[in-house]
Formats: structure tokens, C-alpha cells, sequence
């Protein structure tokens, strides 16, 4: 079963963590590397992303003529996508376990920084999405 | 440059979907296919997932006597992630076109969805860069 483990952030959440110093900076960089590589050792790991920081977002729809409608104004309650991991393990349990890890990594003076990590089943292959 | 699609919906969202007839269904997704199939022929294609609804969504914080601390309560305005495109363009704008095909894909008697996809770039640094 594959699960997806998400950081979510809003805007204020992304600015105070540009406030870290540098080395609460580097610890928690160096915690998601040695993280990564575990969940690699381990045979779980199927994929993980950060994305770029939320400034330059868009929501695009579709205009009546199909061309793309940008917006790039969101209210400040609006989650951003800061980061994912693609995990495949046994059970939910493991994928909480997984995400609980992420969760305790080290924030200022190097507490764990007890982020909210969104845990999401994803789809077991493109046969779901009719591919 | 590489730039995810995200699109999100709230729980009240998901259930509307749940309610199109099947042949709306199909005909929403005999589009995403020919989009995807498109992108793999135009060499952007990179990724595509689709999430389960968001019922069992948890989110996780932290740990408490070695247990994960796990929450399924979300207000009713959180918007889920229901899938995502990752593709490999050129230029923001041609990131956007795709975007807006997406949105433009029918929905209830064949109008187009309108839903708005969040398009978003990779982070281009550090160790985990896309």
C-alpha cells in the first residue's frame, strides 16, 4: 500500500521558518537526509519532492475561450504544499509510524518541530485513474 | 523546469463528484487520459497520482510513548489533495495551458469543470531537488 506524507504550510508558517538560524537550519536538513536514506535502506521509499516556496503559486482554471486563467492572490488560512514523501508499507499504522518521524524533526534550539503531517493513501496504479 | 498540478477539494467537493453519473465520469476521464497521452507524446510527462478520498486522511504530529499521534478531524473548508500531474515544460505560461486544459475538462453534462488546478514549481536546491 503506498501512502503519501505531506508538509503543509501557509504563508506565515513559510515565513517564520525563513526566521531559523542557520544552524537549526542545517540540523533539520540533515535530519530529512539521514530520514530519506532510511526510508530508502529500509525498502520503503518510493519518491519524495520539495517544492518551491509558495510566491510564485498559481490556481489556473479554464476561460470560456480555454485559454488559462491565472490567480495568484490566496487568503492567508490557505495551505501550501511545502513537501511530499511516497512511501510503500504494510499497513496505515507503519505509514503514521513514517510520518511521526518526519513530524519530530528538529526545529529552533533543535525541539522537534512537531509539524503536522497530512498521511493520504494514493491510488495503487494508473489502472485507478483509467491509464 | 518542472512544475506539479495540484488539484484539491474539500470533502463536500469529493461527494458532489461521487454523485456524477457514470457517463459524465467517463467522459471526465477519457480527457485526463488524452491529456496525459498528449504530454507523454509532447515528452513533458513526468508523473501522475491519484489520492483515495480523503475519509481516511490522518494527519500525524508528533509522538507520544513511542505512538504516533494521528488526528482525522479537519475543519470543512480543508482542501484535499485528489491528485496531481508533474510535468517538464519550457515556461510557466505552457505549465499554465496544461493547467487550464485540466480545468477545462467536463464535468456534469459535459460543461468543464472549472476547477482550479494550483500550479507550482520544484524547489531547485539543496538535497531532495525535483
Amino acid at each position: 500500500m503506498k501512502y503519501i506524507l505531506m508538509m503543509n504550510g501557509t504563508q506565515a508558517n513559510f515565513d517564520s521558518y525563513a526566521k531559523w538560524s542557520k544552524q537549526d537550519i542545517e540540523a533539520n536538513v540533515a535530519f530529512m537526509r539521514n530520514f530519506r536514506q532510511e526510508l530508502h535502506d529500509s525498502g520503503v521509499f518510493v519518491d519524495t519532492k520539495e517544492l518551491a516556496w509558495p510566491q510564485e503559486a498559481k490556481f489556473v482554471r479554464s476561460g470560456a475561450d480555454g485559454e488559462p486563467i491565472t490567480d495568484g492572490v490566496f487568503p492567508e488560512s490557505k495551505e501550501f504544499l511545502a513537501g511530499y514523501w511516497i512511501v510503500d508499507v504494510g499497513s496505515a499504522e507503519q505509514a503514521y509510524k513514517i510520518a511521526a518521524r518526519v513530524s519530530a524533526a528538529p526545529g529552533p534550539g533543535g525541539k522537534p518541530a512537531n509539524m503536522p503531517i497530512e498521511v493520504r493513501q494514493v491510488l495503487g496504479s494508473h489502472g485507478d485513474l483509467g491509464l | 523546469m518542472k512544475y506539479i498540478l495540484l488539484m484539491t477539494g474539500t470533502k463536500a467537493g469529493v461527494d458532489t463528484y461521487h454523485a456524477w453519473s457514470k457517463k459524465d465520469v467517463d467522459a471526465h476521464m477519457a480527457i485526463l487520459v488524452s491529456i496525459n497521452r498528449e504530454l507523454t507524446e509532447s515528452g513533458e510527462f513526468i508523473a501522475t497520482q491519484g489520492l483515495a478520498g480523503p475519509n481516511e486522511a490522518k494527519v500525524v504530529r508528533g509522538v507520544i510513548n513511542g505512538v504516533p499521534v494521528t488526528d482525522g478531524i479537519f475543519p470543512e473548508s480543508k482542501e484535499f489533495l485528489l491528485g496531481y500531474w508533474i510535468v517538464d515544460v519550457a515556461t510557466p505560461d505552457r505549465a499554465y495551458e496544461i493547467a487550464g486544459r485540466i480545468s477545462a475538462a467536463p464535468g456534469p453534462g459535459g460543461k468543464p469543470t472549472n476547477m482550479p488546478i494550483e500550479v507550482r514549481q520544484f524547489a531547485t536546491h539543496g538535497p531532495k531537488s525535483a
